[in-house]
Formats: C-alpha cells, structure tokens, sequence
C-alpha cells in the first residue's frame, strides 16, 4: 500500500478503516484530516489503485474463523478504528473494533445492533416503549400474530384489521418490508424470506433520527422527517416535528445508556403518536439510505462523513468536535429534500420528468435513468425506487407538500 | 407597470436564483477529486437545463465557460477536448433523446462561443477556430435556428427541443445572422468544389437558405449574395422554371416549345450544372423530354465539350436508355454523372459500354433492392438508384465518399477502380447487386464476402451513394478477411492486403517508416529518400505516376497531434501553377480541406487540384505519409535529397505525429539544441 502522501494529514489524530464501498465516504475521507484506508471487496482494488486510494482487499461475508485476519491487518498497519459504512459490515466493525480498542464488549454490541428481534428486547429491558413484536417461522405464525394483534385491538370479525409490518431481521431499511393486512396476503409472502420480524403497526408520525456520539455524549442530532416512508425525506424537520427534540433528545440518551454506546454515529427510527408518546421501531448502527448525508451537507454545509470519522476516532479532541458541528436547524442554510420515485404505470417507455417538478423554484437535480425495460415489475415489498430527485429550498412547509404532491405524478410514461 | 415589465421581473429573478444555483453547483464539482466527479456532474447538468430554458440563460452559461471548463465537467468525454470536436456530430448530440447529450453539447457550444469572443482564453483552441466550429455548427444546424420542432424532435426531446432552439439563437445573435448564412455558402461552395457524389445535406442546406432568405422576418442585410447561383441551380434555373412551378407545369411548358426555345432551356440548365456540381429536378424533365428531339440537344443539356459530344454520338442508343431507365427528376445528380462519364471517354475501353447494357437491365436481388428502397425510398425504382449511382461514380471518381463510415479501404478501392479500372469496378456492382455475393482472391485463395464473418464498420452503413451502398460491405468483409489471414506475419499487413485488394497495378514493393511492433519511427530517412526516389519527378528520371497507389497517411489534427491511419491514394505529383511541386491525392473522407497542423493545410482548389483531388507541396505531404507501394522492379537507389529539405521533413514529423514516436537511439545521436 502507498504511503499517504497528503500533507495535511495529522498523524497525531486517529488512522481509521470504512468498512465497505462508498464513493461519498472515500471522497470525505479524502478531504479530511486523517489517516484513512478503504476495507472493500477486491473488485474496488483497481479503482482505488488508479485513484490513489489507500486500499486493503476482503470480502464480507459471513463472520468466519478467518475474520480475526482482517482485524491484524488492521491493527499492524496502526488503524486506530473501523467504520461501518452498511448494515452488512456492522458486525464486522464491532469484530474489528474489539480487537483495535481491546474492548471485547464491542462485539457483542455490534450483534444487538444487527438483529431487530434482539434489538427490540434490549430496548424494552432499557426501559424503551416499542410496538408488539415477535418472530415469524412461517406463514402461520404470521396469521396467528395478525389475529391477535387485532384481537387486543377489540376489533370484532368483520372490522378491517390493523395491518402489520413484516421485516427482514438484519437488513437495512426498507427492504423487505411488507405490510399484512388480511391472511389472504400472508399466501403472498415467499417461503425463502422466512424467518422475519413481525410488528404491530403504529398509528403515529413515523421520523428518523442521525445522532453522532463521542464519549457517550450526542454531539449532533438531526430529526429527519419523512413524508412518506419509502417515497421522501427533508431535513431539518418542521417546527411541528421539531417541537419533539426535547424529548426526542431524552429517547436518544436513554438508548445510548442501554446500547451502551460510547462512540459513533447511530440511526434509530421512531414513531411519535398525537398524545406525545414515543415508540421506539429500530436503530442502525450505518449512515441512513435516502442519501440524508448528502441533504445534510446541502442543508448545513459540514460534511457528514467527516462527522463520522470524529465521531468514531478515539483520538478526537473535545474542542475538535465541538467545533465541527454546527447548531441545529439554527444553522441549517435551508431544506434539503429528496424524493424517491416508482413508475406508477404498468408499462412505461421512457423517462419525461414533469415540467412542474423541473420548473420549481426547489428543484435541484435527480438522479433518474431511462427506463430499460418496458414493463415494471409489479412491488411486492417496498422495493427500490428508481432514482431519486432533490430538492432545496428555504421553507420545510413547501418542502413537505412538494415532496408529498410528487407521488402523484408520472415521472415514466 | 405593465405585463410584460412583471414578466421581465419575474423572469430576472429566475435566471438569478438560477445562476446561484449553478454556481454552487459548478463550486461542488470542482471541489471534487477527479474519481468523485462523475456523481457529481449532475447537479451542474440539472441547473445548466434549467438555464438553457430560460430566456437569457445561454448568456449565463457562457459567462461561466471557463469555470465549466475548469470544474472538470467535460472529464473523461469528448467535450474534454475541443480541438477535436466535428461540427457534423454537434447537431447529432444536439438532437438527441438523451438529455444529458443535449446539455453538454450545448454547454460545450456555450463555451466555445466564450472562446470565439475572447472571453476565454483556451490553451486548446483559438478565437478564430471556435468561431470557425461555431459558424459550421450553426450552417448544419440552422433548421434548429428558423424552424420549428418537428413532430419527431419533440416526441424524443419533448420541451428540449425549445432549449436547443434557443441556443442556437443566441449563437446567431452573437455571431450574427448575416455571418452564418455567408459562412454557410462559403462552406457549400467550398465542398461542391470537391464535387462529391453525395449532395443530399448540400440540398438541403440549399434549400433551408432560400427559406431563410424568403421569410421576410429576417433581415439578411447584404449577406447571402452568393447564394443566388447555388438556389437558382436546384430551384429555378431557368427561364421556363423561374419560379419553382412544379415538374408538372414545367412539362406542359416543354411541349409547347420550339427547338430555339428548347436550346436556351438545355444550356441555361448546363451551365448551372457545370458551374456547381448540382442538378436541378427540372434537367431531368428537360433530358427526358429531350429524347426525342435528337443528339444535338442532349448535348447542349449535358453541357458537352467536343470529347464528350463525340462519345454521345458513337453511343447514341446506350445513352438513351441510360436516361430511359435511370434519369427521372430524384436521381437529377445522374445527368451530371452521364456529362462527365461521356468527357472521360471511357466508353471507348472495349468492355464499358456492354457493361452498362448489363447495367441497365440488372436484375436485382431482394436484399439489394431492400436495402436502396430503405435508403431512398420507393420512386423511382432501385435499379434506377442504382444506375444513377453508376454514372455518378464513373463520371466522378473522385467524388466517393465514405461517410459517417470507418471503411476509407473501401471506399478508396471503389473510386480507383471507377479511375483505372471502370470495368472491373460494374463488375464488382454485379456481383454485390445481383449475387449478394463478391469473390476476390488474396494469393490464390478465393475469399467470399458471404463466408467472411465481420468487416472493419460494426453496422451495415446508409450514408452512401447508391454503389457504395450495395458493395462496400462485401469489399469490407473481404477487407477484413484478408487482415485476418496475415495475422502473425512480421510487420505491417497492408503490405499484402493492399495489392491483393486493389489491383494489380498496386506496386508490391512496400515501404512503412514505423516498427509495427513498437509503434516507433523506423528508418525515416531511407523511408523518405525512397519515397522521393519512386515518386518525386525530380528524382526518378522525370516520371509520371503512371497508376493510382494507395498510400498510408498519419492524420493529424488542427494542432498536429496523432488521430489515426487512414487511407488514400496518391493520384499525380506534379507543379502547380505557382511552381510547386505537389502531390495530388484522393481522400475517401467526405470534406478532404482539412488542417493537418504545424501549417499543414490540404487543399482542395486553387492549386491546379482537379475536382476532387487533394494537395499538398511534396514535402508536407511526405511528412504525414507512412506507408507507400511501389514497383520493385523499378530503379530502386535511394534519391540524392538535399540534406536541408530532408531534414524539414523529418522535423515536421518530429513536430507531429512523430513527437512521441522517436526511436530512443535516435534522441540519443541528437546534437541536443
């Protein structure tokens, strides 16, 4: 590997491994003051070989008895942390980071963090209010818990269920999700994804929160609100959501206190119901999806990456993160928002974007691409949008009701 | 305040909100390092759309060129160099389905104009060059500048297509209306000099600039005087057609005149046709109508010297039937043909005029037929294409082109032979029109066209004339083959391939001033005194070349950097008017005026080139040549150059396509400057 030549890189600050491939993450490290090497399969060596980017080759698997490998290499080079980048190398981190921090609880950590069935029963030891929950083998279990959740909802037979949420355990986001609402749909659900999470569905505002913490401390805390899960997000949030950071604040300590997290950067989601009460639904340990990062530079002007690194480095000072961070939604320079699209037709041919979505005073770019196939797989679970769209603009109220009137327009016809 | 005052507001405030935008845009980008780039151009191709929509928004783009330029947006594409960009492909980008296609090539356009008016100093490319690029992009495009969408364009470009109208509209007001149509005929009479085969786009851009001048809402001022002859030559060009009647009236006009009147018709319209290589639809009524009324004037119709006129006379009946069956008003540019394939005089070499009898009788085969139809349509019939291609081709030799094609071998083979060898080339049409198949033997193994699997173009062409058309895919594939049987053979493979494909009279002594094997320079100065010793009449006993040679030509561009091999031929060496000693050659490129770089300019007219020829003085042209054939059995002791002007071709070598191409030996034995 190539000695890093930057100068500006301190060799008295912390030498840090991101875990998995992110250009956005590379670049930022790159801009930034410290040491840094890219820990990715080996399809990315001749990339970073051409580009100058500090490099070690692995493949993540499965944790396997060659995983304490990688952690050696890290450590022999003078790697100070690892960082996850994806839900898939959070693991990995707490494997790598209990042998660079000698700290073995790390692993152990990193675990509660991969697995939503455990996380949900650490977060009601702590004291944290969740949903009702459990754990599905089969499509019987999964009617049995519909059942019964509505039964202790007093609905009568006949009334329209409540519907639940279905999840895969340990991957990120949206993807698998499903939402059940009579047992005629359990037939849908393919044996292969068993088993899975079930929830009860909550009846409140669902919000997403990115909090990076260093000595058990939240050094920043953005509430990102969703306008509709799966479709959009802004941030800063409305004052109307922005009005819970109080206590929002309180939740985030409480699950930093039973996570046991000392440092690093976490991205819980809850739901807030009309009487104020918070449910917890489920936290990463990873930058979100939906780009937040990139709406946060947009938004604020700090590189959220960077924020990252100091959040994970132990050799970060106080006064340097301190100083990193802006205020919140203070110092927000505008709304940030992006937008998630689908093909709403059947049978689309190319890509049109609405003149009223291109022509308003909040739009930025989009990232969508011609269409390659004619016909649009039907959506079973929430699926992968398209491409996204952003948008920046001064007011979170037109953030919103923009980001909410552009589900119904054709971006595919 | 008014409406239009709100208006002009509200449109101010949206270019400012727009060029903030694209200035945090273009400050992210730059900020990037190279590999973030990519994820990043987006933004800047969002608010440079956005722009492009607006009216005054191209003002704000071109403002920014040299910022777009330096933020690295053009990375990694073409765009990146300007020098090399073809003001052809401009108006493809330009009319792409493919936005972000359209939004570089105008952003590119935009910067141009900044370079074309000072404003932007470029370490690539000059003013006057970006004005010259800009003044041709404009020319090809000016559909773009007075139409209006067509149905086509905005089903693929939808709102775009106004972007691209804009654009283009302000390049004008920049440039100036009045510059672009006078570039425009200067450029049309610059390339009908060469007397291509193919004037498709020149009528069109002939016809777009009688529209422009017949709209009364542009005011020309006193440019496009020189259109006159170049309209009047396609549409009225006579006294009978004045005023663009329609074939049908002209018709009734013919029938009802007397043989005076007639000769004034047929001389006004062969003039116009020997003055600009183009043919009016009205000549072709008036040739047919003139079948019957005797050779005389037909004649006078094709505009015949005493040469041609004796030719006519002897083939009285082949040439009737040449215009019976393929002279009608969509194949006019056949008359032309026929005019100076009777002047050449070829019909007296014993196989010719049989030839053409087949000709005119061939049947085709259904994929021949095919593929004219898909080319030019129903009327009149393929076959009738197909013989207006032929005369086209034996009366211009030189007027092949090879079009949007990488086939230069192919094209370059059709015009020799059409120059040297007229027979064998209808034969070759034969084989390909009626057999679907052509069979030529490269050392005395026969290669078909069917069993070879690929040629040299990845995809069959459509930019051709009519003969090419048919036979340049199987000369393509016969090409390739011939490549692929000298796989693993010692140095280059045209040393084979070229007189095995071209004809015997290619010379098999073979010479190339490049080790294949390291790309470098090889024996440069034996190579040129070689050349100057077969070639240069000073040197080899005072000879002119007897037959057309292909040779190889290292093609630079305008700053005389390497772009590629290419193949011509070397027609003639001899002085020109001024004394020079020139060598006179065929490029089966489309438009042969090009800049080679370090004031290597070819030119087309003006230097005794008859029409279609390109020249260069010997030297320069010695200094972009690589390969040459030439007869072993011929004197072969190498010319006693004078040192000084070997030396300036090896220096304009050393200054071009050369530069990183010097042996390490060589650098080494230099003085050292």
């Amino acid at each position: 590997m190539t000695e890093q030549k930057s100068a500006k890189r301190d060799p008295n600050k912390g030498y840090v491994a991101l875990l998995g491939w992110s250009l956005s993450a590379v670049e930022a490290a790159d801009k930034f003051d410290r040491r840094y090497v890219v820990v990715a399969p080996d399809w990315a060596e001749a990339y970073c070989k051409e580009h100058d980017i500090p490099y070690v080759p692995w493949n993540f698997e499965r944790l396997n008895d060659r995983s304490m490998e990688i952690a050696q290499t890290l450590k022999d080079m003078g790697v100070d942390v690892s960082i996850p980048l994806f839900e898939e190398t959070v693991e990995w981190a707490g494997a790598i980071n209990s042998v660079l921090l000698d700290n073995p609880r790390l692993f152990g950590q990193s675990l509660l963090l991969r697995d939503k069935a455990l996380m949900k029963r650490r977060a009601q030891l702590g004291g944290i209010r969740v949903g009702i929950f459990e754990e599905a083998h089969d499509k019987a279990d999964v009617v049995r818990f519909l059942k019964r959740v509505n039964q202790t909802l007093l609905k009568l037979d006949g009334d329209p269920n409540d519907p639940i949420h279905l999840k895969a355990f340990d991957k990120a986001g949206c993807l698998g999700h499903r939402v059940i609402r009579t047992p005629d749909e359990v037939d849908t659900i393919p044996d292969e994804e068993f088993p899975v999470l079930m929830e009860s569905h909550l009846d409140g505002w669902e919000f997403a929160v990115e909090a990076w913490i260093h000595n058990g401390k939240i050094r920043f805390l953005n509430i990102s609100e969703y306008v509709t899960l799966g479709y959009s997000v802004f941030v800063p949030a409305t004052p109307e959501l922005e009005k819970y950071r109080d206590a929002i604040t309180v939740q985030i300590e409480k699950l930093i206190k039973t996570f046991d997290i000392e440092f690093g950067f976490i991205h819980p989601e809850y739901f807030v119901t009309s009487d104020g009460e918070m449910y917890f639904g489920e936290v990463a340990y990873r930058p979100p999806g939906f780009k937040v990062f990139e709406l946060l530079e947009r938004a604020y002007g700090f590189n959220a990456y960077q924020g990252l690194i100091l959040s994970f480095d132990p050799k970060t000072t106080e006064e340097e993160i301190t100083n990193f961070f802006p205020k919140e939604v203070v110092d927000a320079k505008g709304v940030a928002g992006c937008f998630g699209v689908y093909p709403r037709r059947r049978v689309v041919s190319r890509l049109e974007i609405p003149a009223e979505t291109e022509d308003h005073e909040y739009f930025e770019s989009h990232e969508l691409t011609p269409p390659v196939e004619e016909t649009v797989t039907k959506r079973t679970a929430f699926g992968t949008h398209w491409g996204l769209i952003y948008f920046f603009g001064d007011d979170a109220h037109t953030m919103r009701d923009l980001l909410k009137h552009q589900e119904e327009l054709d971006f595919y016809v | 305040m008014s409406h239009t005052e709100l208006n002009d507001e509200a449109n101010a405030s949206k270019l400012e909100s727009l060029s903030v935008r694209l200035d945090e845009a273009i400050q992210w980008l730059a900020d990037a390092p190279n590999y973030a780039k990519p994820g990043k151009v987006r933004r800047v191709f969002d608010a440079a759309r956005r722009l492009l929509m607006v009216e005054g928004g191209c003002a704000v783009l071109e403002s920014r060129a040299a910022q777009f330029e330096a933020s690295g947006v053009f990375n990694g594409s073409d765009w990146m160099y300007p020098q090399i960009l073809l003001p052809a492909l401009a108006s493809l980008s330009l009319k792409s389905p493919v936005a972000d296609t359209v939004i570089i090539e105008a952003i590119s356009e935009l910067r141009l104009l900044a370079i074309a008016m000072g404003d932007f100093d470029h370490p690539a490319m000059s003013a006057e060059q970006a004005h010259h690029y800009l003044t041709q992009v404009m020319a090809l495009n000016l559909d773009l500048l007075f139409g209006t969408p067509s149905e086509a364009e905005r089903e693929q470009q939808g709102r775009l297509a106004l972007a691209t109208r804009l654009l283009l509209r302000h390049l004008a007001q920049r440039i100036g209306y009045e510059h672009v149509i006078d570039q425009l005929v200067d450029e049309i009479w610059r390339i009908l000099q060469q007397r291509p085969i193919q004037v498709d786009n020149i009528k069109k851009m002939v016809t777009q600039i009688a529209a422009t001048r017949g709209n009364p809402d542009i005011d020309l001022g006193n440019s496009g005087q020189g259109a006159d002859r170049l309209i009047s030559s396609l549409y009225g060009t006579t006294q009978a057609c004045r005023e663009d009647p329609g074939v049908v009236v002209y018709q009734e006009r013919l029938d009802s005149m007397d043989s005076g009147a007639l000769q004034y018709e047929a001389s006004g319209f062969a003039r116009a046709m020997h003055d600009t290589g183009l043919v009016s639809p009205y000549h072709a009524v008036l040739v047919r109508h003139l079948q019957n009324q005797g050779s005389y004037l037909l004649s006078e119709a094709l505009g015949l010297s005493s040469t041609g006129r004796d030719c006519l006379l002897c083939y009285d009946d082949l040439v009737h039937a040449i215009i019976k069956e393929g002279i009608f008003a969509q194949t006019a540019q056949g008359i032309y043909g026929l005019a100076l394939m009777l002047e050449r005089g070829i019909l007296y070499q014993p196989p010719v005029a049989p030839a053409l009898w087949r000709q005119i009788s061939l049947p085709l085969s259904v994929y021949s037929k095919e593929r004219l139809t898909l080319a030019y349509g129903y009327e009149p019939s393929p076959r009738a294409r197909l013989l207006e291609g032929v005369l086209c081709m034996l009366g211009q030799p030189l007027g092949v082109g090879q079009g949007n094609n990488p086939t230069c071998q192919s094209a370059r083979a059709l015009s020799m032979w059409a120059y040297n060898d007229p027979d064998y080339l209808l034969q070759m049409v034969v084989w390909a029109a009626r057999d679907d198949e052509i069979i030529i033997h490269f050392e005395g193994q026969p290669i078909s066209s069917r069993d070879s699997v690929s040629g040299v173009a990845k995809e069959l062409p459509f930019d051709l004339d009519p003969v090419s058309l048919i036979v340049v895919p199987h000369l393509d594939r016969i090409y390739a083959e011939m490549g692929r049987r000298c796989i693993g053979r010692e140095g280059d493979p045209h040393r084979w391939v070229n007189p095995e494909f071209h004809g015997w009279w290619s010379g098999r002594g073979f010479r190339i001033n490049v080790d294949v094997a390291t790309g470098k320079l090889d024996k440069l100065e034996d190579f040129l005194r070689h050349f100057y010793a077969s070639y240069h009449p000073y040197y080899n006993g005072n000879q002119p070349l007897i037959h057309p040679q292909p040779a190889g030509i290292a093609v630079t561009d305008s700053a005389a950097r390497f772009i590629g091999w290419h193949a011509i031929t070397v027609l003639r060496v001899s002085l020109d008017p001024q004394e020079v000693m020139r060598v006179y050659f065929f490029n089966p490129n489309n438009d042969s005026g090009q800049n080679w770089g370090d004031e290597v300019v070819v030119s087309t007219a003006g230097h005794g080139e008859r029409f279609g020829e390109s020249s260069l003085p010997f030297e320069q042209f010695a200094s972009r040549l690589y390969i040459f054939h030439f007869d072993p059995l011929e004197r072969g002791e190498l010319a006693n150059v004078s040192n000084e002007e070997l030396q300036r071709v090896i220096d304009r070598v050393h200054r071009s396509w050369g530069a990183d191409r010097v042996p390490a030996k060589e650098l080494q034995a230099d003085p050292g400057v």
